[in-house]
């Protein structure tokens, strides 16, 4: 091997681990692109004892009660509420609830397990991209979800009746303590638009 | 001693004049395209830098005058009071609007007149890459104002990228800094609109401009009649320079009678984010997108090892959108020749691929006809039909009219 070829060799070979330990250490610093997922008591999912506040209009900030919700709807846009605490967990768009009431006739049964005196809640999130379902359809007593016109049923936990969403509106099983409309859970299915990979929140 | 004199001693300017301002330019209106992106593009570099010295690209909630309202809204507000304010941001909303139709426009000039051919190709898929680019930039300025529409156009932009299998949540959650809309959102937003892809507009432009130098124009075919074999157009100095000049000045122009009159995007009309969804369409060139997103029905699912799956929203607003860049992106390849191109084809010599264009153009009409599928009360099956006979009809009329007109065609080239 004569001289030269050497001296290359070695510049080659060195050049290469150098970039090799730069492009390492750069991905190291560009794990600080994750983004970071702080829970604070605004931003915890809704769960079992919690309370509902109407999250809009006139009403906003008021204890929902059975007698706030008008028979047959149309629904109420809400956000869970830690009943000792008193924080309002508005912090976490996922979190905002819409609660219904029917006849307890009215629903089929799978769903009606999940009501109390008619009382019923959904996930306000469609499925389909995530707009928030902010329309009633008083004809159809349906949800409609303005964005790409995603139809759900609430008689029927919220199935898809018409548009492109995939899956029906995840429900939030109730219970009525004293007029007021308590959470008996978290919601029975992950929250909006289902991520890569079949689960809500990736990599946070 | 002039100044000229001055500085051509020591820096030779003589020779530059010579060796590159003498550059000729073939003179054809259709060639004013691509300028014309150019100049919206410096004016949404111009309009943006005024913009940046008064944005405050945050979500969280403050108190101005009584009202709770997100910083960046404020802010908004904020340049709207200012002189001239509200007509500066209404000129680099148009102008991003001019500069995505003015780049489609100028890609349907060359795919018509087959310059994505020898040598090149290359110049064809770094303008695709600008419109991609192009149409990812004014997409990552919808969030800014952060009112009620942006807040919800930006949401279904969101659930787009995070539809992607496997991939989707992750890339998405990187670009938007978590799941749309967090703190950490707009800062990362705003990153990416003024600094990221705007450098990388630069960068691409800039390769852009120098293939086109080296490689020259197409030229327009009586350029062969008058001088076979050589270039024939008007100097870059002082002629190019001064109808350039004069293009740019006449666009800014009417862009201030355009944003003085008819005020973009007026943010108190939709009012800060609420519970409630504005009832949105996006801008025109992603209309098609959102009418075939609101045909797919729910039903169409493909499941994927692993939990992932192909869903309507990646369909629509993914693989429709990629495969015909795929189609663009593989032209040049299947529809390409031996000797290098120097002559324009002519659209009516080409009826295949012409018409082809034709139909291609009818698909996008439908599609964003489907955005109104509601206010036309019309069902998905009609515009299924719609969305696949109509472009084929077209493409077929086209392609019968263009032969019994002119005939085979294609025989132009033998001797280009």
């Amino acid at each position: 091997m004569s001289e030269k070829t050497t001296r290359r060799a070695v510049i080659r070979a060195s050049l290469g681990a150098g970039l090799g330990l730069a492009g390492l250490s750069a991905l190291f610093v560009a794990g600080g692109l994750k983004p970071k997922k702080e829970v604070t008591p605004e931003t915890e999912p809704p769960k079992k004892g919690d309370l509902f506040v109407v999250a809009d209009g006139p009403n906003k900030g008021k204890v929902i009660t059975v007698d706030l919700l008008p028979l047959g709807g149309p629904f109420v846009l809400a956000w869970p509420m830690d009943p000792k605490t008193k924080v309002v967990k508005n912090g976490e768009r996922n979190n905002l609830t819409m609660l219904i009431r029917f006849n307890p006739d009215d629903y089929d049964e799978k769903t009606r397990r999940y009501t109390d005196q008619g009382v019923a809640a959904f996930s306000a999130i469609c499925t389909h991209l995530g707009c928030t379902v902010s329309e009633w359809l008083a004809d159809k007593k349906a949800f409609m979800c303005p964005c790409h016109k995603g139809i759900y049923d609430p008689r029927h936990g919220a199935q898809v009746i018409g548009g492109p969403p995939p899956r029906p509106l995840p429900m939030l099983p109730v219970k009525v303590e004293g007029g007021k409309v308590v959470a008996d859970g978290g919601f029975l299915s992950p929250v909006g638009p289902v991520g890569t990979l079949g689960v809500k929140g990736g990599w946070v | 001693m002039s100044a000229y004199e001055w500085l051509n001693e020591r820096l030779d300017l003589d020779r530059l004049n010579k060796k590159f301002m003498r550059k000729a330019f073939p003179v054809h209106h259709s060639f004013f395209l691509g300028e014309i992106t150019l100049f919206a593009f410096i004016t949404l570099v111009l309009t943006g830098l005024f913009l940046t010295f008064n944005f405050e690209p945050s979500a969280r909630i403050i108190k101005v005058a009584g009202r709770e309202l997100p910083a960046a809204y404020a802010s908004v507000l904020y340049i709207d009071s200012l002189p001239f304010g509200k007509v500066i941001r209404s000129v680099h909303h148009w102008s991003a609007h001019i500069m995505v139709a003015a780049a489609f426009l100028h890609l349907l000039r060359i795919l018509l007149s087959g310059a994505y051919k020898k040598p090149r190709e290359i110049n064809w898929f770094l303008g695709l890459a600008l419109l991609g680019v192009v149409v990812f930039t004014a997409f990552t300025g919808y969030s800014l104002p952060y009112d009620a529409f942006s807040v919800t156009a930006t949401q279904i932009g969101y659930g787009i990228g995070a539809s992607i299998p496997y991939i989707g949540e992750w890339i998405a959650q990187l670009i938007f800094g978590g799941e749309f809309p967090t703190l950490h959102s707009l800062p990362r937003l705003y990153s990416l609109h003024v600094l990221w892809l705007p450098l990388t507009l630069m960068a691409l432009i800039g390769l852009h401009m120098l293939i086109m130098i080296k490689q020259k124009h197409t030229q327009p075919r009586y350029a062969k009649a008058v001088a076979p074999g050589k270039i024939l157009g008007v100097p870059m100095m002082p002629m190019q320079v001064s109808v350039m000049a004069l293009l740019f000045l006449l666009y800014l122009g009417v862009l201030f009678i355009l944003g003085g009159s008819i005020i973009a995007h007026p943010i108190e009309a939709y009012g800060p984010p609420s519970t409630s969804t504005p009832a949105v369409k996006p801008d025109w060139y992603f209309l098609w997108i959102y009418g075939i997103l609101q045909i797919i029905p729910n039903t169409w699912v493909i499941p994927l090892p692993g939990g992932a799956e192909i869903n309507p929203e990646f369909i629509g607003g993914v693989l429709v959108p990629g495969i015909l860049g795929l189609v663009a992106v593989i032209l040049p390849f299947v529809d390409n020749r031996k000797t290098k191109m120097r002559y324009v084809e002519l659209p009516s010599r080409h009826p295949m691929r012409t018409s082809v264009t034709v139909g291609i153009l009818v698909f996008f009409l439908v599609a964003t006809l489907a955005g109104w599928k509601q206010e036309l009360g019309l069902s998905n099956a009609t515009l299924w039909t719609m969305l696949i006979t109509f472009p084929l009809l077209a493409w077929w009329v086209t392609y019968v009219i263009m032969r019994a007109i002119w005939g085979r065609g294609g025989y132009e080239d033998l001797e280009a």
